[in-house]
């Protein structure tokens, strides 16, 4: 899900705003991450992950649907089908907030 | 050393705010949690919570003293006044200066912060109550219920989040063990189900959005409540003289700090507080037969506090009925491990187990008998109730049959 082509086909804002947030959450060079990075790699835990999150919802204006317990799973659910979406590499983070900015964009036109 | 047996139980808690209708909710798995009503909640993400009900402060106190008093200094005093009368404890002049008011509580005066700052930084007002400071202080529960009753002894307030209650609990058991206290009311009380601090929890992404599942592999996290309980503890000698009717003993106490995460379980360090508090009531793990679980709900206490039972308890953990009765009451933080340690003694008083409610699916993970939805008559001889708190703070408290 976090292949090559889908990760370079993100525009570049959203990616390396994600991996910035990241870095300084983690307090880790922005240099290491890539869309392939495991945050578990990185030594994320579950806090670390929910203080990313909020970060990001900060930044996009966004709500991001995490619990506490899935963070330590590192996944979260999809709110419209309620499946779980991955949860785990660097891309897969963008890819959800830039789904989540993209819901919201109609609604900021009205 | 003095035994130390409990005489006296005040509740004021969201199924109910006397002993009766608590224990009765319990028994029936009738939960309390539901939507929250108490404050607006359009801007919250999670709007349902275990909130205490009917509950009139005009009832309880004069408008004078009601200015001094935050919800959670209501509930105890009203919890401590309940108490006391349960006990038919006649406070002396003597026992008066022997007596220590010894209450836990996790965030003092909430919905005084809440009510000061909403005025401040929303509404741009350029006073707050003049009483602001007095009512939320955090020890303000057990000096209103030492101002109340007429208390004079050591009086303080225990702060260790969600095991707040049970320390102070623990706390007041030692002093009177000890002789350091002649009679003690000791508890918990919260009351911060408010705009700000729901807003805290939502972010901390534990809380759930329908309810508390206890040990139910469809779990979805925890749900705030809020309450108070109260007890009255004195040494068994004079309870047995004056001839009150007695709950049960305080066999023993256990505490200890994980020194690791902020917010998980660590199934050692609540292992280790369990068989602390074995030790000193002299109770083999065998012994055991009920356990009041701390049971929140989230997948890292209920998989973590699994763990640290079968650590404790060994081979007996298979014999043990462990429930939690978080599915009814929610989870009141400070006020949670005294509103346990009351069904915990109602459960030796009656002979039954309270069931753990909302459970629907058994989790691999979580392997032992938690009595699930229906109450269960058992010959109970010891039980336990234990608390584990953020902070890594665990406390643990055994009572055995009167």
């Amino acid at each position: 899900m976090s292949d090559q082509p889908t990760a370079a086909a993100k525009p570049a804002a959203v990616i390396d705003d994600v991996r910035s947030i990241i870095a300084k959450s983690l307090n880790i060079s922005v240099d290491r991450l890539t869309p392939e990075t495991h945050l578990d790699e990185l030594g994320a835990e579950s806090l670390d992950v929910i203080e990313i999150v909020f970060a990001l919802e900060e930044k996009f204006d966004i709500t991001i649907p995490l619990k506490a317990d899935e963070a330590t799973r590192l996944a979260t659910s999809d709110k419209s089908g309620g499946q779980e979406v991955p949860f785990s590499t660097v891309g897969d983070v963008a890819e959800i907030v830039e789904k989540l900015v993209a819901a919201k964009t109609p609604k900021a036109a009205q | 050393m003095n035994r130390v047996v409990v005489t006296g139980i005040g509740v004021v808690s969201p199924v109910g705010n006397t002993r009766e209708e608590f224990w009765s909710s319990l028994v029936e798995a009738r939960s309390g949690i539901g939507p929250i009503t108490r404050i607006p909640t359009e801007r919250l993400n999670i709007r349902i919570a275990a909130e205490v009900r009917d509950f009139d402060p005009v009832q309880h106190f004069d408008s004078k003293r009601l200015g001094v008093m935050d919800r959670f200094s209501q509930f105890a005093v009203v919890a401590a006044r309940a108490a006391i009368k349960d006990a038919q404890l006649d406070i002396t002049d003597e026992i008066a200066l022997g007596a220590a008011t010894i209450i836990g509580n996790g965030a003092g005066g909430m919905n005084t912060i809440d009510d000061a700052f909403l005025r401040i930084y929303g509404q741009n007002i350029a006073r707050t109550h003049p009483l602001t400071i007095p009512r939320l202080m955090a020890n303000a529960a057990s000096s209103l219920i030492s101002m109340d009753l007429g208390l004079k002894g050591p009086t303080f307030t225990i702060a260790s989040a969600c095991a707040s209650g049970t320390h102070a609990i623990g706390q007041a058991f030692q002093m009177v063990r000890t002789g350091q206290a002649q009679v003690a009311l000791a508890g918990g009380s919260e009351a911060c189900i408010t705009v700000g601090t729901m807003k805290g929890w939502e972010s901390l992404r534990v809380l759930s959005a329908d309810t508390c599942r206890p040990f139910s592999r469809n779990r979805s996290g925890l749900v705030l409540g809020e309450g108070a309980a109260i007890f009255v503890l004195e040494p068994r000698e004079r309870a047995v003289s004056r001839g009150a009717a007695i709950y049960g003993e305080i066999k023993g106490f256990g505490m200890s700090a994980d020194a690791g995460d902020i917010t998980a379980i660590d199934p050692d360090g609540a292992a280790r507080a369990i068989s602390a508090a074995l030790a000193d009531a002299k109770v083999n793990p065998d012994e055991m037969n009920y356990v009041n679980a701390h049971g929140t709900a989230t997948a890292l206490n209920d998989k973590g506090e699994t763990i640290a039972l079968r650590k404790a308890f060994g081979d007996s953990a298979d014999q043990l009925a462990v429930s939690s009765t978080k599915a009814v009451l929610g989870h009141s933080l400070g006020a949670a491990g005294a509103l346990e340690f009351a069904a915990t003694a109602l459960a030796l008083r009656h002979q039954i187990i309270p069931p753990t409610a909302n459970f629907q699916e058994p989790d691999p993970d979580c392997d032992l008998d938690y009595v699930p939805n229906t109450a269960r008559n058992a010959p109970l001889e010891v039980a336990m109730s234990s608390s584990f708190a953020f902070g890594g703070l665990n406390a643990v408290l055994v009572l055995g049959r009167a």
